[in-house]
């Protein structure tokens, strides 16, 4: 299975869901952030759902691609969700001292996708 | 064996007692034999197994036949094996006269027993080395006993250190009380987490009216909580900021400015209500007024 492949990355309505597997390798992490930010461009979501659920083990190297893929989809004018990050995971980000600004995090993809819905109902009623 | 109470002589009396040398060893060996809690068994000055009982065939699970002439660190763990414990054994024991200990043991089957085991030397009347005398008794129920106690009492520990309680659907409360140290803050973190995820709360009130007084390091530490319990998709609301502690945050230097900080925990729950979007109010029912 090839690094893209081992993320699974699925248009959901107006968002991207990608979510990771469970002990990802460099490769894996860097085809995250390309697959995030070519469907950026290419499909006209309005943002990512980052579902890291199945995540047990975060490195730095992780944890800086998360931030900056982020960082990145906001220059693009989209939104970052995060969504399920363990326990485990979350402290072992305070010890790296991730920082991930105004990345909203939420415990689930079900929580990812009610936000995500409501950010599209206020938009429309702005319009 | 006869009695002789009435005797004129009390040597000769002394003597009716005592058994033939082949009596006493025949009541022995029945006494070792019945006994059904304790394995006895004697090894040679090597550790080579000499005799057998029936209670140590029970617990170990080897036949007199297969276990004879074997070294008796087959009922050792292969960790104690290979760690040198067996000679270690024997070598306090032939030192020392006796040694005991507990730790584990492994039947013929593989599984594991915890026992408790004393090893005697047995000296002939010169002092020679003649073997060793080894009691096992196993143990594992009171191991285990002793086990569930033990966590227990670390379960009512740990609820005394980080007390975690769910207030409302969605809330969990954190009633601090006394000197925050890293140890604490970090079991804090872990347990907070941990609490959050199992009830799928999402807002978490920390309250620190009961902490005497808060420094750099807590601060941190603190920080470091609020922002994993972030990461994780909730949010803290730290409540109970009385006078002197805003003071010292800030004349420290603290920047708690991304947090939510409440003086009361009153004013704290009516935040976390807000962000799940819960109204607490009055209606009137069937003419009562009733809270919602």
């Amino acid at each position: 299975m090839s690094a893209a492949e081992a993320i699974s990355v699925i248009r959901v309505r107006n968002v991207l869901l990608v979510t990771m597997p469970g002990d990802p390798d460099d490769s894996t992490i860097a085809a995250l952030q390309e697959r995030a930010l070519d469907a950026m461009s290419a499909e006209h979501v309005r943002g990512l759902v980052l579902d890291l659920s199945k995540v047990e083990i975060l490195d730095s190297y992780f944890a800086r691609t998360v931030a900056e893929t982020a960082q990145m989809v906001g220059l693009m004018g989209g939104e970052t969700i995060i969504a399920g990050m363990r326990p485990s995971v979350a402290i072992t980000a305070t010890e790296l001292g991730v920082t991930l600004g105004r990345t909203r995090t939420v415990m689930t993809v079900d929580h990812a996708l009610d936000l995500a819905g409501r950010e599209l109902a206020k938009e429309k009623s702005r319009r | 064996m006869t009695l002789q109470i009435e005797t004129q002589h009390g040597k000769r009396r002394e003597n009716e007692h005592k058994l033939t040398p082949e009596a006493s060893q025949e009541l022995l060996q029945i006494l070792v034999d019945n006994i059904k809690e304790y394995a006895i068994l004697t090894l040679d000055p090597n550790g080579r197994v000499t005799t057998w009982t029936p209670a140590a065939e029970r617990l170990e699970g080897y036949r007199a036949e297969e276990v004879i002439g074997k070294h008796f660190s087959i009922f050792y763990t292969k960790e104690d094996f290979e760690g040198g414990k067996c000679e270690q054994e024997l070598e306090v024991a032939a030192r020392e006269g006796r040694f005991e200990d507990e730790g584990w043991r492994v039947r013929k089957d593989g599984s594991r027993f915890w026992a408790n085991v004393m090893i005697t030397a047995l000296r002939d009347s010169n002092g020679t080395l003649k073997g060793f005398g080894k009691v096992a008794r196993d143990m594992t129920d009171r191991k285990q006993a002793d086990e569930r106690l033990r966590q227990q009492n670390r379960d009512v520990l740990e609820m005394a250190t980080v007390p975690v309680v769910q207030v409302w659907e969605g809330i969990l409360l954190v009633p601090l009380i006394g000197t925050l140290d890293s140890a604490r803050t970090q079991q804090l973190m872990e347990r907070l987490l941990q609490r959050l995820t199992e009830t799928g709360s999402q807002v978490a009130l920390v309250d620190i009216t009961g902490v005497p007084t808060i420094d750099t390091q807590t601060a941190q530490h603190l920080i470091e909580t609020i922002k994993a319990v972030r990461y994780i998709g909730a949010d803290v609301v730290l409540t109970g900021v009385r006078p002197v502690i805003a003071q010292t945050l800030v004349h420290l230097g603290v920047d708690l400015s991304s947090a939510t900080t409440r003086a009361s925990l009153a004013g704290g729950l009516r935040v976390a209500l807000d962000l799940l979007d819960l109204h607490v109010g009055a209606v009137v029912r069937d003419g009562r007024m009733l809270v919602q």
